[in-house]
């Protein structure tokens, strides 16, 4: 438990300190989010409603994309990995620790993004505000537990930055999906659907069990 | 605590194809400090970094204290002081010693961190980010960083580079302290002389395997200086 509250401890005040992912998301999904709302055409609205919960969604995930790319930079200066990885306990607790942090700077991002999201796309979000937070954490949880474990191991390759999409993106399409299809329900007003929850959670509880298992084998050399 | 601090059985590293370490037979007893030399590529830092469980053996065995190298038992009692850091440089020096002391579970890590900044000279600057540090004071800081839960087998890949006379004569002088303390080390150098001066015995490795193994009175600087010069032309 000590090693998951000290990497997490870690990481959130390197970010403080830096700034450098939530910036680079933000204004990153910023511009997503303004493209979008460009390349529609005028003055349709209501598909635009239609559309927004996965044009949303797509924001979020290349934001996440470009956070997840950076999460383990900090580590890789000074072979920080290698320091990690000597931590007197299961290494799963390492996983939990950068996945934590991830999802605390994601999940701050996201909400930041719906807002200007709202704004832009013209939609009232503030009655499905709630449900929106809770579907926001579960899909942030399956973004940050896959990631995170994909994360470490694209890192040490040569072609970070491309290989990281190309090993997480087929593996978080379930989660897109239920988000998406979910969130569609909820902002026309008809409540959360239970199977694209039930989606969610299987998916993200298999994805934290198996991050945590397999971390131990992704800081081996 | 059962066996020697350090045993190696046939050990065996690849990496791909390549050969690393081949059949290494090594034992250390406790207390004792043992100097690694040999051409670069011999292979030792990668016994090193086996020892200190940041990689598995290909064959053979490497046994920490009776505890397989690698779980989490045996890095407890492992301390490695390597060519890299491990500082992260958007912390301070105190927040980054707190951060290793943590990941050890310690009680009290702020305290642990403020005893070994003092010890090191590193007081004044214990506010400061790692990040505007000098070679040789990251150095200090590592080597901080590799005390701090105190471990019984300290591993120090090169721990001198980069560190001015002063500097180094205090390391020196804190290795010898550890080793009176009971503490076991295993140092990697390429310096016969400082071999002499820290350690009890020797190994020259050279391309992988055991070139020349030294104890009590084989130990001598001409001794060394010649086995190191042969490994060299081995690895050649």
């Amino acid at each position: 438990m000590s090693v998951f509250l000290a990497v997490l401890w870690k990481d959130l005040l390197a970010e403080w300190r830096s700034r450098e992912r939530v910036v680079a998301m933000l204004l990153f999904s910023l511009l997503v989010v303004l493209v979008f709302h460009f390349s529609l055409p005028e003055g349709a609205t209501r598909r635009q409603a239609e559309q927004a919960p996965g044009l949303l969604w797509v924001a979020y995930l290349f934001a996440a994309l470009l956070g997840l790319n950076r999460a383990f930079a900090l580590e890789l200066e000074n072979d920080a990995l290698s320091g990690l990885a000597l931590a007197p306990a299961d290494r799963g607790f390492v996983f939990l620790g950068k996945a934590a942090a991830n999802f605390v700077i994601f999940f701050g991002v996201e909400v930041a993004i719906a807002a200007v999201f709202g704004l832009v796309f013209d939609l009232d979000l503030a009655p499905a505000a709630a449900g929106l937070a809770g579907l926001l954490a579960l899909g942030t949880l399956g973004i940050c537990t896959v990631g995170t474990l994909f994360a470490a191991v694209a890192v040490r390759t040569r072609f970070r930055e491309v290989m990281l999409p190309l090993l997480i993106l087929p593996l978080l399409i379930p989660v897109l999906a239920a988000s998406v299809r979910a969130t569609t329900s909820l902002l026309a007003g008809g409540g959360l659907p239970w199977d694209a929850l039930q989606l969610l959670l299987v998916t993200d509880g298999i994805y934290l069990v198996v991050s945590f298992l397999g971390f131990e084998y992704v800081l081996d050399e | 605590m059962s066996g020697p601090a350090l045993s190696a059985r046939g050990l065996e590293k690849r990496f791909g194809r390549s050969p690393a370490l081949r059949g290494i037979d090594l034992e250390v007893a406790e207390g004792a400090a043992l100097a690694l030399l040999g051409p670069n590529g011999a292979g030792k830092s990668t016994l090193l970094r086996l020892a200190a469980g940041l990689a598995r053996p290909s064959g053979g065995s490497l046994q920490v204290a009776g505890l397989r190298a690698g779980l989490p038992g045996a890095r407890a009692r492992v301390g490695l002081v390597a060519h890299a850091t491990f500082l992260y440089p958007e912390l301070t020096a105190r927040e980054n010693l707190i951060f290793a002391g943590r990941l050890h579970g310690l009680a009290d890590p702020a305290a642990r961190a403020d005893a070994l900044l003092e010890e090191e000279g590193l007081a004044a600057v214990a506010g400061r980010p790692a990040r505007g540090f000098s070679r040789g004071m990251a150095q200090r800081l590592a080597i901080a960083r590799g005390l701090v839960h105190d471990p019984a087998l300290l591993l120090l890949d090169e721990p001198f580079a980069g560190l001015d006379p002063r500097a180094a004569g205090r390391l020196a002088e804190r290795l010898a302290g550890l080793r009176r303390a009971g503490r076991t080390l295993v140092l990697v150098t390429h310096d016969p002389g400082l071999a002499l001066r820290l350690a009890d015995a020797a190994v020259v490795l050279a391309r992988g395997r055991i070139a020349c193994e030294l104890r009590g009175p084989e130990l001598s600087e001409a001794a060394l200086a010649r086995a190191s010069a042969l490994a060299a032309d081995a690895a050649a």
